[in-house]
């Protein structure tokens, strides 16, 4: 059975016909052409899917696609208008808080979350906030860093 | 002096990353493109009695469906020519690829699987590395046909790679020690999980096949899958798109020849992407488990006299390559430390699990886990400190390694007493804590490798390259050294990389030397494009060439900015006329010198070529009543000669800290029967950001000679332990080995 | 996996109704659980899936006249945790809430969805048990209220009906010098799921305890109420002696199973450990000392605690 649904991407429009069990993942990645969320687990435990649905942080891999009907979706393609970067990609860029970049979309999304609830985290707020996203390659420390910086950028700016 | 290199430059692939605009190859789309789905043993070892796809080939939207019959025949691999593309007869190991299947979509290639009609007869796997030592079943009970790679491999029974080392007189000197000790360490399966799990596409034009692939080495894959189908190089293209780490899992040759096939017979393009799950069941790549018996002779004072050991490496169901990681383990029973009489036996030996290989380090973490607890143990036993008892025995001038080699000036007793300094080892401790420290030796290989650097009409410069960046940013330092050879920016420099039709050959992303061959070779290939632009500018200017200098993107007479001409200036003269093209691989240092005659089995690491030292300090505390350790706080220190860009080294130590405190905590591939029973990453516990310790961080030995370029070397993060390991009076699984061990 | 028909009500009575005239219906809330078991292949979506996402009403938390806790079924660990009401008074649950997956997970899942999936390591059955919750179950013939531990019968079972929804959940008010507690034993400090986890509430009153409930987590098919550790506890001031005696009685009570997360046996020898530290964190809340949410992360107060 196909289901209709209409929903904001990025600031984007757009109409979607769809099967009820797809995950917002496979909607994103199929549907709209978006792959910037990528899929690292079958199960939440990556958070390479993060996008936020209506502000919030959720693992697109298990959200349903017809629940973000009439919702606003934000994807790291949507975080800022190209040429442009947010404060959060400059810093991760300018830190070395990407490798190889594969955790990353997720990654910048959970620090987006983050910083919009709480714009000055500690060390371990920001340990926190980034739980639910593995890293093989950084080892955090680059991130958490870059999550500093560009709280700090964002304040004074 | 330089000026770009040692900088902390930017890498050229994050913006990319960052903004969600990097194209792994799970993001491929290529137009026709068809579903591709594995179907996998589900015992570790059973005898395929049927295997019919006739009902799966007849559904709607199913294009192809291959097993081995649609394959050929002949056996291939790196070290012993031991597998099939898919099982033959067979199957040795829970996850092996028994057929594909290419369709209209992947719930119609999920479906097809479940038509395939396949019937086992189970056997019992043989799981045990002892038992397969002595005579159990053979897991491939013609293999003493198989051809293999390397004349030196001594066979007997599931044992594919019996090697020793041998130095000195062992008997004699145990005879004098004062004092033995003898243990056993045993390690766990572990995985590579890089956060990209594998996936392949592969299409066909004509006789020639493209295979876009998240691989480490795609100049062995092409060669492997070249083989495998029995059609030269030159029709067999790999490309890797951005690669999501790979940690070694996904070295050597692994889908390609199969996707090839499979897209071959649907006539069309065919895209396969990998689950978590099938990442960890069918990858045949994993650190492999090891029994790791050591015993060592001590005199009163501390002195090292005598050891002896014994290492049997799980090694699953195929070779693969894993060798190697034998054969570095046996090189890690010395670990940086002064050891005249030393005799040591090593085995790989077939069993029915997943296969081992070259995942991060391949060998060492294992080995110098065990070694370096052992090394606490004897100073214990001794009544020294531990750091006392590894500063009177680490490597000094002069001394010799355990085939041969004479150390020239070794850092590991810098590094030994930097980390001390650094870690403020000798502070108080809290309750429930612990410190350790452990020492670390590793190796450079000098390898061939190749790059061509192009200076573009406008002046821009251009680096096509062999060499394959799996993230650690090996490949991002070589703008550097193009930028320092021709006085540019980093910035002026696009690299193309990671395709076999366009750059010279390199190993791939694999023994920590990316950034040491491929700089040498680009740094080569960049001084030619110098000697032109000099040659350019000495007719312009009328200046004999050899008064000239590169800096600031000007060719200038020396310290006369006042003519300087620009280089994109020389590059709109030459265009069309001379070449700015520079083509290099540099010559390959020479290995170390060594003897390891008396060794026998020796494969190719039977010396560390100029070897690198580091240390380790590491913070724990743990809950005496639960076992539950947690790292505090951390400190590295590695000689790894002139830092390129501090960035990329920071980072490559901090990733392999924490994957190296996952694998001593919380990592571990866990069996029943054979199977995996823990392939998802809840189960399977990869550190988290509240789970990470501060690091920090340490080089030496700056200035000292080093293979790369500019005196770089490899960079490896090597492992630690906890100096008081915790004894829980019951320890869970996942804490069985309760010392850490870090990499 | 095929899905025939997807509802997504906006009211109650539509939601009720829905489920009335079909057989064959998944609930489906922040989607946490579900959707990956599905993926998985573990549990197939039916034939009839219902989003609750939608339904007004029933997220939220509110204080009733009586000075109970009504938690809507929609309401995520999130809100849980942020709320200080929670935090106060029903301080186990904030502990539970806090410890489940990741911010993203909180995000999205549900109480209804934490409880109705009925896994023996929810992180909100004990501190449910303890705190005497009862979970409001609706459908179109009417309401009910059934309490947490006759609701949850094994391992993916309630005694829900097929018409029946989860609607809310009533926890009772604490009595003054209440504190409790939920403390999970885990690998790492994030991402984690119960290995043992035990939670407990303890009432003093004037130094003596007044009243007392224990329960344990991922150590039975369902979240387990450890009775003998009530009558033990009440009536005495909590000793060493009587912190034993409660552990010795949790350790009577649990019957573990070996899984990739952990032996039985290690299950086993850490059940008196875990109820120990519940206990003792849930007395020094009710003494009225602060013990940081979640309380699993706090160093053990206990003699030999270690760390």
């Amino acid at each position: 059975m196909l289901h209709d649904i209409e929903v904001t991407v990025n600031a984007q429009a757009y109409t979607m016909t769809i099967e009820p069990h797809r995950s917002l993942l496979w909607a994103l990645r199929n549907q709209l052409g978006l792959v910037g969320a990528k899929e690292g687990c079958d199960d939440s435990e990556c958070g390479a899917c993060m996008v936020l649905v209506d502000g919030q942080l959720v693992n697109s891999c298990s959200y349903l696609a017809v629940q973000v009907a009439g919702r606003d979706v934000t994807t790291i393609e949507g975080l800022a208008q190209l040429p442009d970067m947010h404060p959060i990609q400059q810093a991760f860029l300018a830190e070395g808080g990407v490798q190889c970049g594969f955790c990353t979309p997720g990654m910048i999304m959970a620090a987006k979350a983050l910083l919009d609830r709480n714009p000055d985290p500690d060390d371990e707020a920001i340990r926190r906030g980034l739980a639910g996203n593995l890293c093989r390659c950084t080892g955090y420390q680059k991130i958490i860093r870059a999550v500093k910086v560009a709280a700090q950028t964002r304040q004074k700016g | 002096m330089t000026t770009v290199v040692g900088e902390r430059v930017v890498r050229q692939d994050g913006r990319q990353k960052v903004t969600g605009a990097a194209y792994y190859t799970a993001d491929m789309t290529v137009t026709g493109m068809a579903h591709g789905a594995f179907l996998y043993a589900p015992h570790a070892r059973a005898r395929i009695l049927r295997l019919d796809v006739t009902a799966a080939r007849a559904l709607p939207g199913v294009y192809a469906v291959v097993t081995q019959v649609d394959a050929p025949p002949d056996r291939y691999g790196g070290f012993v020519k031991d597998r099939t593309v898919f099982a033959c007869e067979e199957v040795r190991f829970a996850g092996e690829v028994v057929a594909a299947v290419a369709a209209q979509t992947p719930d119609i290639a999920a479906l097809a699987l479940e038509h395939i009609d396949v019937e086992y007869e189970p056997l019992d796997p043989i799981v045990d590395v002892e038992q397969a030592l002595d005579g159990a079943d053979l897991v491939h009970p013609d293999w003493e046909q198989y051809a293999t790679g390397y004349p030196n491999i001594v066979r007997q029974g599931n044992d594919h790679g019996r090697m020793t080392t041998v130095r000195g007189d062992v008997a004699s000197a145990f005879a004098v020690a004062d004092l033995i000790v003898e243990e056993r360490y045993v390690s766990d399966m572990a995985h590579a999980v890089p956060i990209e799990p594998h996936a392949i596409v592969a299409q066909w034009n004509g006789d020639q096949v493209t295979v876009w692939s998240s691989s480490q080495v795609p100049f062995l894959a092409r060669a492997a899958t070249a083989q495998i189908l029995g059609i030269p190089e030159s029709r067999v293209r790999i490309v890797v798109p951005y690669l999501g780490g790979g940690f070694g899992g996904k070295c050597d040759v692994h889908f390609e020849p199969h996707l090839a096939i499979l897209a071959r017979a649907a006539r069309r393009p065919v895209r396969l992407v990998f689950s978590r799950r099938e990442e960890f069941t069918a990858v045949d790549k994993t650190h492999g488990p090891m029994q790791i018996d050591i015993k060592t002779g001590v005199m009163r004072d501390g002195t090292i006299v005598a050891r002896e050991g014994r290492l049997v490496i799980d090694a699953g169901a195929y070779a693969a390559d894993g060798p190697y990681a034998t054969e570095i383990g046996m090189m890690m029973f010395a670990n940086g430390y002064r050891i005249e009489n030393i005799s040591i036996e090593a085995h790989s030996v077939y069993t029915n699990r997943t296969p081992s290989g070259s995942v991060r380090a391949p060998g060492g973490p294992q080995v110098c886990w065990a070694v370096e607890q052992h090394t606490d143990v004897l100073a214990a036993r001794l009544g020294l400190d531990p750091v006392e008892f590894r500063r009177r025995n680490l490597v000094a001038d002069g001394d010799v390694g355990p085939t041969g080699q004479v150390f020239e000036a070794p850092l590991a007793l810098t590094c030994l007493e930097r980390a001390i300094e650094e870690s403020g080892y000798a502070d108080a401790l809290g309750p429930g804590e612990g410190v350790g420290v452990a020492c670390a030796w590793w190796y450079t290989l000098p390898l061939a490798s190749g790059a061509f650097v192009r200076i573009n009409a406008d002046g821009s410069g251009t680096i096509i390259t062999g060499a394959q960046e799996n993230g650690s940013g090996a490949v991002m330092a070589l703008p550097m050294l193009a930028a320092e050879a021709l006085g540019m920016s980093a910035e002026d420099f696009s690299i193309i990389y990671q395709d076999t039709e366009t750059g010279p050959w390199d190993l791939g992303s694999a023994g920590s030397q990316t950034t040491c061959n491929n700089g040498r070779a680009v740094t080569e290939a960049a001084l030619e494009v110098r000697e032109q632009l000099l040659d350019l500018a000495s007719d312009v200017l009328e200046i004999d060439a050899a008064d000239l200098e590169l800096s600031g993107g000007h060719v200038r007479p020396v310290g006369d900015p006042s003519r300087a001409v620009a280089i994109a200036t020389l590059a709109q003269t030459a265009q069309g006329g001379r070449l700015l093209l520079g083509k290099g691989s540099g010559d390959v240092p020479a290995w170390t010198a060594h003897d390891a005659s008396g060794c026998v089995g020796r494969l190719g690491y039977s010396v560390f070529p100029h070897p690198t030292f580091s240390c380790h300090v590491a913070k724990v505390r743990v809950d005496a009543e639960t076992g539950v350790t947690q790292v505090l706080d951390y400190t590295a220190v590695h000689d790894v000669g002139h830092v390129l860009n501090p960035i990329g080294a920071e980072g490559q130590v901090d990733g392999g800290v924490v994957h190296g405190i996952g694998l001593a905590l919380s990592e571990g591939t866990l069996h029943r029967e054979g199977r995996q029973v823990n392939p998802n990453l809840l189960d399977y516990k990869l550190r988290t950001a509240a789970d990470a310790p501060p690091i920090r961080i340490a080089f030496v030995g700056d200035g000292a000679p080093g293979v790369g370029p500019h005196g770089a070397k490899s960079l490896v993060s090597n492992r630690s332990l906890p100096r008081r390991p915790p004894s829980p009076t019951r320890s869970p699984r996942p804490l069985a080995r309760v010392s850490m061990r870090c990499r | 996996m095929t899905v025939h028909r997807y509802f997504a009500p906006e009211s109650e009575a539509e939601l009720a109704s829905l489920i009335g005239r079909h057989d064959d219906v998944v609930l489906v809330a922040g989607g946490t659980d579900r959707v990956v078991s599905t993926r998985r292949g573990q549990k197939p979506l039916a034939g009839t899936l219902i989003s609750l996402d939608r339904v007004s009403g029933l997220r939220g938390l509110s204080v009733g006249d009586d000075g109970s806790l009504v938690v809507g079924a929609l309401t995520t660990h999130a809100d849980i945790e942020a709320s200080p009401t929670v935090v106060d008074s029903w301080t186990a649950l904030a502990d539970g809430s806090a410890l489940i997956g990741s911010p993203a997970t909180r995000n999205t899942g549900t109480v209804a969805g934490n409880i109705m999936n009925a896994s023996p390591a929810m992180d909100l059955g004990s501190p449910l048990l303890v705190h005497g919750a009862e979970v409001e179950l609706r459908s179109s013939g009417g309401r009910r209220q059934v309490p947490f531990g006759e609701l949850v019968v094994g391992p993916g079972k309630t005694t829900a009906q097929a018409s029946e929804y989860a609607a809310a959940v009533h926890v009772p008010a604490p009595a003054p010098g209440t504190g409790s507690a939920y403390v999970r034993l885990q690998y790492r400090r994030a991402m984690e799921i119960a290995v043992v986890g035990a939670a407990a509430l303890i009432v003093l009153d004037d130094g003596i305890v007044s009243e007392a409930r224990v329960a344990l987590t991922a150590v039975g098919p369902t979240c387990l109420d450890v009775r003998e550790a009530t009558d033990v506890l009440v009536g005495q001031a909590l000793s060493a002696d009587r912190l034993d005696a409660a552990a010795a009685a949790a350790e009577d009570v649990a019957r573990p199973i070996s899984d990739a997360r952990a032996d039985a046996e290690y299950r086993q020898a850490l059940v008196g450990t875990i109820a120990r530290r519940a206990i003792t964190f849930a007395a020094e809340r009710a003494r009225g000392r602060a013990v940081p949410v979640p309380a699993s992360e706090v160093k053990p107060i206990t003699n030999g605690g270690g760390a």
